[in-house]
């Protein structure tokens, strides 16, 4: 073996898709336990919810009841899977496997990890709601082809997610400390924010704040790809709010991942 | 750039108020296999860490880091890319196979995946591990999953291999075994920077080393002159003797041989191995064992016999 190392820093680029790569092999390698539960979640919840209460429940707008509730879990399922792969994934990763140890050993730097790891979840938004997307059209609860598109939402739904839940994995002591996230932010999130009733009929106060928390913006983009009509120029308003939030968490979060790593 | 390895100059590093480095200098050549000695907590690993940037440094205008000529404050990036690193801990991926692991970390180097594949396979024989290519981490040994992360370490072929305590708790043939890759390497050309708390592996494999105890070095040197110059040849162990105005540390005394206790334990220094068995042999008082000494003396002869509190 000849010692000469002639290889170079690899780009930018090539780092941030190196460390998606590690991401996506892992994810990959139990993928039957992994790629099931996306198919299976947006079945149970609507016929639970879509079928069983969708009977007594009028209309919303111009969609059935349960057509309004698919378009909403299109995206929920994005924002539950980034949130959990960037709060206990992330921790467990830097805390208890030390996998970022490793691979700050090689040429990474931690910006290359969080990149990474935020496009990953990304990714896997986008994967999440494709296979809501699959179960609804199949279902036949879906069908405006432009729905697709959807799952573009359910991107932006992972990164944004991905950068909010690192953030508070840098501030995070204690890995049962992100069940205050889960119960006391996502959960009220998910019922607050137009997925299972329009927010338009909430109390002023309470109105404002659906209009602050981001979920708002995703579900309001991804309805408007599944219904005939949807889309307008309003939209451009939500998609302004996502970049951001994404900006300013994703600040914070390199911030304060970099001072947890670099020490 | 010159022509050492690595250039080490008034190097500080304070967590708090704790000084984990104490104005540390050293020099590391090329080709060499340099050792950091010293007990936990003595600045061996955060000295490491800063070599390739995973830790900072204080701010100091006299602090010289410099790697083949790369300030890792700067060109860590540079430096991981020429370096292969084993940290104290194994962090392989462990739901995926031995293969698996070094082909995400020929991604990592950019390596192309033609080459990756044919390094991959000439590290697992390098290691001895080709039959477990295509294992689970999770089903090899300790021993194995140790020579997996130094294989992952050498997948770029790197020209400075930093290791922190590589064979710690490993049996004596995995021990060896690993002793004798990494003479191997350095043989082909690699500067080789480790820590360890084993005496003998500074011996075995070391040209130079340092023993550091609470952020500083107390010495520097090859390990046999370091031994030579610094210790008596031979050690007399006395068990269960009383510390003061015994027979035996009378004797020790009047033949001016230098003593000192450790728990109950009395230790004898001396060059004459005869004058020595003499003493041991007239005090009758316990057993005794004279033996020739080692790097583990003076490693304890300069940090001292007790504990410290990270110990």
């Amino acid at each position: 073996m000849n010692y000469n190392n002639n290889y170079k820093v690899p780009a930018f680029l090539q780092r941030i898709l190196s460390v998606w790569y590690r991401h996506v092999k892992v994810y990959c390698s139990s993928f039957f336990s992994n790629a099931l539960p996306p198919f299976l979640e947006p079945l149970i919840m609507l016929a639970g919810l879509g079928i069983g209460l969708g009977k007594f429940v009028p209309d919303m707008g111009n969609m059935s009841f349960v057509l309004f509730l698919a378009s909403g879990l299109i995206v929920t399922s994005a924002m539950f899977t980034a949130a959990y792969e960037c709060t206990f994934g992330t921790f467990i990763r830097l805390e208890f496997d030390k996998i970022y140890d490793g691979m700050l050993g090689a040429p990474l730097s931690v910006n290359d990890l969080i990149y990474g790891e935020i496009l990953f979840a990304g990714s896997k938004g986008f994967f999440f709601s494709l296979a809501v997307l699959i179960v609804v059209w199949v279902a036949g609860i879906v069908t405006y082809p432009l729905s697709v598109f959807a799952t573009l939402i359910g991107f932006i739904t992972g990164i944004m997610f991905a950068t909010v839940s690192m953030f508070i994995t840098s501030i995070v002591k204690n890995i049962n400390h992100f069940n205050f996230y889960f119960s006391g932010l996502l959960s009220p999130m998910f019922f607050f924010s137009g997925v299972v009733f329009p927010v338009e009929n909430l109390p002023k106060g309470l109105l404002f704040i659906a209009e602050i928390v981001p979920l708002t913006h995703v579900v309001r983009l991804a309805r408007a790809f599944c219904v005939p009509g949807g889309l307008n120029y309003g939209l451009l308003l939500d998609l302004l709010y996502c970049a951001v939030f994404v900006l300013i968490t994703g600040w914070l979060a390199v911030r304060g991942i970099k001072k947890r790593m670099i020490v | 750039m010159s022509d050492k390895a690595i250039i080490i100059k008034n190097l500080n590093k304070s967590f708090g108020d704790f000084k984990a480095v104490d104005d540390l200098e050293f020099q590391v050549e090329k080709t060499e296999c340099f050792g950091l000695l010293g007990p936990n907590g003595a600045g061996k690993t955060t000295t490491m860490k800063i070599i390739y940037g995973k830790s900072e440094h204080d701010e100091n205008r006299e602090t010289i880091v410099d790697v083949f000529g790369h300030n890792p404050k700067k060109q860590s990036l540079v430096i991981k890319s020429f370096s292969g690193i084993v940290p104290q801990q194994d962090n392989l991926d462990t739901e995926l196979n031995v293969t698996e692991n070094l082909n995400i970390y020929s991604k990592f180097y950019g390596i192309p995946p033609r080459e990756a594949k044919k390094r991959i396979d000439e590290l697992l024989s390098f290691m001895e591990l080709q039959e477990k290519a295509k294992s689970n981490v999770r089903e090899l040994s300790g021993g194995m999953q140790r020579r997996l992360t130094i294989a992952r370490a050498l997948i770029n072929k790197p020209k400075l291999l930093i290791l922190d305590e590589p064979t710690t708790g490993l049996d004596p043939q995995v021990r060896h075994l690993i002793w004798n890759k990494l003479r191997d390497l350095k043989e082909m050309g690699v500067t080789i920077l480790l820590t360890t708390h084993y005496m003998e592996e500074a011996f075995q494999i070391c040209d130079r080393i340092i023993i550091m105890d609470k952020g500083k070095k107390m010495l520097e040197g090859k390990p046999r002159e370091l031994l030579s110059t610094n210790l008596e040849k031979h050690v007399m162990e006395l068990y269960g003797v009383s510390k003061d105005g015994s027979d035996s540390t009378k004797a020790l005394d009047a033949a001016g041989i230098r003593y000192e206790f450790h728990k109950d334990t009395l230790f004898a220094y001396s060059n004459d191995s005869e004058k020595l068995a003499q003493i041991g042999e007239m005090l009758k008082e316990s057993e005794y064992y004279i033996r020739h000494s080692n790097l583990e003396d003076l490693f304890l002869k300069v940090t001292g016999r007790s504990l410290n509190e990270l110990q």
